[in-house]
């Protein structure tokens, strides 16, 4: 067996409202290996695209830990975090969330120059590997709103995967695509495990978790077993 | 490039009508504060400098023994740098046919050797011929006199030509122009011979080591008691301002005035970038929550904004630089030309340039850095939660407004209005300063224009003549008596202005009027008392700036007065408002009867028949023609007319460029309310889309965020208005003293056109300002406002 490469040690999250609080996540022990392409799934409000916060750094818990390569992330600034966040998570959106102002190309190389992990020289040969590699080679000088909803979400995954992190985050990354195109961004994305990522995607579509190495379903804010 | 950098500009060209906006309104923030830096850079530098080079004198004293000192003894004294005998006195010289004003007439020692109060050849001879004179080059503007010519002046009584050999530059003069008089100046023989008069009888003085006019005086004391002790008898001693030029405050008082209009310009255009950032990071809260998720740090997402405002900052720099130097250097030249002085400094430091840019870059950062600091603070998980642009906070109700007879598009553009308060009262608070100072510059506008009125409704006279020698009753009225167009003829002791204040004053230097107690040519506004009264008592009336040289005694009050060397106690019945010097007016009889027995008089005052303005100037001319065959010494002759229009013109330039820096400040607040009510369309545009979505028409929408404009626009009208009084009446006072003279008071007036005008003109502004961004905001198609983020 594979050393875990994101491992969750009863972590919990409550947000407080005026006059209640709500628990997002309730004692979610969970262990990921490398290379491990895993679905979270769950009804709306389960909790899923908050534990992919937790996963990514972008939110913290209220209890427990994740340790991620080993790292508790929960002790790296935030400067520190955006950084390591550069460094070892490539984050898609469900709306790809690309820079609307910066041409495909820029949107990568700006993800480089952030963390500068990337030799200035590779960074250009890089930017057109990763296209190529998404299918939208030809795309890289055009803006994004010049791309479909599939080429977008090509191009966000591209940005993910600029500075070589080990684990790519998705949060529903076909939510906003038709079945044909959706289909075609999960290939990438299992193309990326075989290649030995660790991909976890936050999906709702059931049928499209048949694909995956493994599969957690959240209901309510707990691991259903 | 850069991809940060090329980001940034990505962000500034998404929006180039927004862009374009703030770099104009920059531009002429910095604009504004660089004419006014540059040009106070180079006015304060060389309007000392042009003083200085003139070694200007410290003291004056005046003697008719300086004859039979030792001068150069007493230029070896200890306390003396130098001191030369420079005669002086006024005569009268022939500007154009039968038009005289006063000339004064100086008498050089060696122009060759001028240690102190030096003059600078300019044209012509460097050293007048014997008999001619040397003119003041601020001669030229008002008369046509050149060198070669040879006008008519009138010496005493005597009438003789003087050849001008020369134009000279008197630096260390007040400009004689604002006054309607020339400097000239001659060999102390020719002054002789020209004049009549004793010559050595002035001696100018500079002194070693004095560091203020406390130690001149202390100084000059010591000096005039040796001399005295000697048997030179001082008769009097007259101490110019220290080591400052004469008209140096009021070119302080003008630089403070046009910098406060220009630093308020620049804040405005700075507040505008604030609040463009501010808009911008709103927009931009989930893209900077994306940077930060793809591995951008705060810093670097800062550096981004950063980059914003110092492109915006750099590109208004590029612009409004070299336009600040350009018309820096013209304000400049204009101010040296009115106030007669040389501008020195032709190239403008490296330093200078190098601090407007970098006041270019730095200002709206710094003034934009807490909402950056804010901005970028923002975590990612906040970032991609904020659904869209903040859509503010919740309106509030307004129930007694349900209750008005008004629409309910009016009611929800009120409560629109109010959703974000903190920008609404910035906006409020930067239009209603603009309309202030706009405001502001027409009431004082309308002050000079009440004081002009005020000195024709109190002065009923048409035409006086001054004398420098005083004359009988009877032969001062001889001349006139059968001019054509004459009302009127009455006959007084002193007079207006500073001049006559020379001829005729207390002890303490305010200048007497006696004048018939009845007479009808004076009808002085009160502020307190009454007129005069009483033919048995003496009596006098004070203008305000003599009741403050006297400390302001009551009214009813016994004050002593000293005239020519004697002693009298007159009762104060009242206090007069006057535009004027320091000034007393008693009974004509009762001067007489305690000064005057031999009814001497100085001053004739003509009313005349027909009064428009071609008459009197003809009048005027008839009486100088009247004038020539008598042996009358002739200080002036000036019509009242003239002497308004003289006025008007010198005011009217500053005001209009007053009035144009007022209106730029309210261009500039307009630009602002135009930025802020685009920021507030930009950031509903997913609720113009849900709007039009139920059924809301273009014209419903566009009618709702013009009335939110126009709501903004009136309440700043209201606030403008209301800080226009308080600054109304401060601006008076500074341009009483800026135009007028130290003493002069200039009452706070109301602008009745300024009123409409700035009404008008905002209201016109806050239309446009609305019109257009409303008018953006209805051609976006349903579809894309309702996708907005």
């Amino acid at each position: 067996m594979n050393q875990p490469i994101l491992t969750l040690q009863g972590v919990s999250k409550e947000f407080q409202s005026k006059d209640r609080t709500f628990t997002a996540l309730k004692n979610v022990t969970l262990s990921v290996e490398k290379g491990q392409y895993l679905a979270i799934t769950g009804k709306s409000g389960s909790g899923k695209s908050t534990l992919l916060n937790m996963i990514s750094g972008i939110d913290y818990p209220t209890n427990g830990s994740i340790l991620v390569n080993g790292l508790d992330i929960r002790q790296l600034s935030e400067s520190k975090l955006a950084k390591w966040r550069g460094q070892n998570i490539g984050i898609v959106f469900q709306f790809f969330q690309l820079i609307p102002t910066l041409t495909i190309r820029e949107n990568i190389l700006l993800a480089m120059e952030f963390v500068d992990v990337i030799a200035d020289a590779d960074r250009e040969n890089r930017v057109n590997e990763l296209l190529s590699r998404v299918g939208i080679a030809e795309q890289a000088n055009k803006m994004p709103s010049a791309l479909s909803g599939g080429e977008q979400q090509r191009a966000a995954i591209a940005r993910a995967l600029a500075n070589n992190p080990e684990i790519i985050v998705a949060d529903e990354p076909t939510g906003n695509l038709d079945s044909k195109t959706a289909d075609s961004v999960n290939d990438i994305f299992s193309a990326l495990a075989l290649s030995g990522k660790t991909v976890i995607v936050v999906t709702h579509e059931k049928n499209t978790a048949l694909k995956y190495h493994r599969i957690v379903n959240l209901k309510d804010g707990e691991i259903e077993l | 490039m850069n991809i940060k950098l090329r980001k940034t500009i990505n962000d500034l060209l998404i929006s180039p009508k927004r862009t374009s906006l703030v770099v104009f309104a920059l531009v002429l923030g910095i604009w504004g504060l660089g004419t006014v830096f540059v040009s106070n850079f180079v006015l304060s530098n060389d309007l000392n400098a042009n003083y200085q080079s003139t070694t200007p004198v410290h003291v004056i004293l005046h003697s008719s023994k300086f004859e039979g000192m030792d001068l150069q003894k007493f230029i070896d004294r200890q306390e003396v740098e130098t001191a030369e005998l420079r005669d002086f006195s006024l005569q009268r010289i022939e500007i154009y046919p039968n038009e005289w004003i006063p000339l004064w007439l100086y008498g050089v020692d060696n122009f060759n050797e001028m240690k102190l109060a030096r003059i600078f050849p300019e044209t012509g001879k460097r050293t007048p011929d014997a008999g001619t004179i040397l003119m003041e080059r601020d001669c030229k503007h008002v008369t046509a006199i050149d060198t070669g010519d040879s006008p008519r002046v009138r010496i005493g009584s005597r009438m003789t030509a003087l050849k001008v050999s020369g134009i000279c530059f008197d630096p260390a003069q007040a400009p004689a122009t604002q006054d309607a008089f020339i400097y000239a100046y001659t060999d102390k023989k020719s002054y002789g011979q020209i004049t009549g008069l004793p010559t050595n009888q002035r001696l100018i003085v500079r002194l070693k080591n004095v560091h203020s006019a406390d130690d001149v005086k202390r100084v000059s004391d010591m000096l005039v008691k040796d001399l005295n002790i000697n048997g030179i008898n001082i008769s009097s001693v007259e101490i110019p301002k220290f080591n400052e030029h004469p008209h140096q405050w009021q070119l302080n008082t003008l630089l403070f005035l046009v910098g406060t209009i220009g630093l308020l310009a620049f804040i405005m255009g700075a507040v505008l970038v604030s609040q463009l950032m501010r808009s911008v990071m709103a927009s931009q809260v989930r893209q900077i929550g994306i940077l930060k998720a793809i591995g951008g740090s705060r810093f670097q997402v800062f550096q981004i904004y950063i980059a914003m405002l110092l492109l915006m900052g750099f590109g208004a720099g590029i612009i409004a630089v070299p336009l600040s130097v350009a018309t820096g250097n013209a304000f400049s030249h204009f101010v040296a030309w009115k106030l007669n002085f040389n501008i020195l400094t032709s190239i403008i430091p490296a330093s200078v340039y190098a601090i407007l840019l970098g006041a270019s870059l730095l200002l709206p950062v710094l003034l934009s850095l807490s909402i950056l600091m804010k901005g970028t603070a923002i975590s990612v998980k906040e970032a991609l939660g904020d659904y869209g642009i903040s859509q503010g906070k919740t309106p509030r109700e307004f129930k007694m407004l349900k209750r008005l007879p008004v629409s309910k598009i009016f009611i929800l553009a009120l409560k629109n209005s109010l959703r974000n308060s903190r920008r609404l009262a910035v906006t409020i608070l930067a239009m209603a300063l603009g309309v202030a100072i706009f405001s502001t510059g027409f009431n004082v506008r309308q002050s000079l224009w009440n004081l002009l009125s005020n000195v024709k409704s109190e002065m009923r006279y048409d035409v006086q003549v001054v004398l420098s020698r005083q004359v009988s009753r009877e032969e001062a009225l001889r001349p006139f008596e059968a001019l054509k167009n004459v009302k009127l003829i009455q006959v007084w002791n002193g007079g207006r202005g500073e001049i006559q204040s020379r001829l005729l004053s207390t002890n303490k230097g305010a200048g007497i009027v006696a004048l018939p107690g009845n007479s009808e040519l004076l009808k002085l506004k009160m502020i307190k008392g009454t007129w005069l009264a009483s033919s048995t008592e003496t009596e006098i009336v004070m203008n305000q700036q003599a009741w403050d040289i006297y400390r302001q005694p009551a009214i009813g009050s016994q004050v002593v007065l000293t005239i020519e060397d004697k002693d009298i106690t007159a009762r104060l019945v009242g206090i007069s408002e006057q535009f004027e010097k320091a000034k007393i007016y008693m009974d004509l009889d009762r001067y007489d009867a305690l000064f005057n027995p031999a009814h001497l008089v100085n001053s004739i005052m003509l009313v005349a028949k027909e009064n428009s303005y071609e008459a009197v100037i003809e009048l005027k001319k008839n009486i100088e023609n009247a004038i020539v065959p008598t042996d009358f010494q002739v200080l002036y002759v000036m019509s009242q007319a003239e002497r308004v229009k003289i006025i008007y013109d010198h005011l009217n330039i500053i005001l209009m460029t007053i009035v144009f820096l007022s209106f730029l400040v309210l261009v500039v607040s307009a630009i602002g309310m135009a930025s802020a009510t685009g920021i507030n369309i930009m950031e509903r545009t997913r609720e113009i889309g849900v709007m039009r979505s139920i059924g809301a028409n273009p014209k419903k929408i566009y009618s709702l965020f013009v009335k939110e404009g126009m709501i903004t626009s009136i309440l700043s009208i209201l606030l403008g208005l209301l800080l226009s009084w308080p600054l109304s009446k401060l601006a008076a006072i500074f341009f009483g003293n800026l135009m007028l003279g130290r003493e002069a008071v200039l009452q706070y007036a109301f602008s009745p056109t300024g009123f409409v005008v700035t009404v008008v003109v905002t209201i016109l502004f806050g239309w446009l300002a609305s019109r257009i961004p409303a008018k953006s905001a209805i051609d976006i198609p349903t579809h894309e406002a309702l996708s907005y983020e």
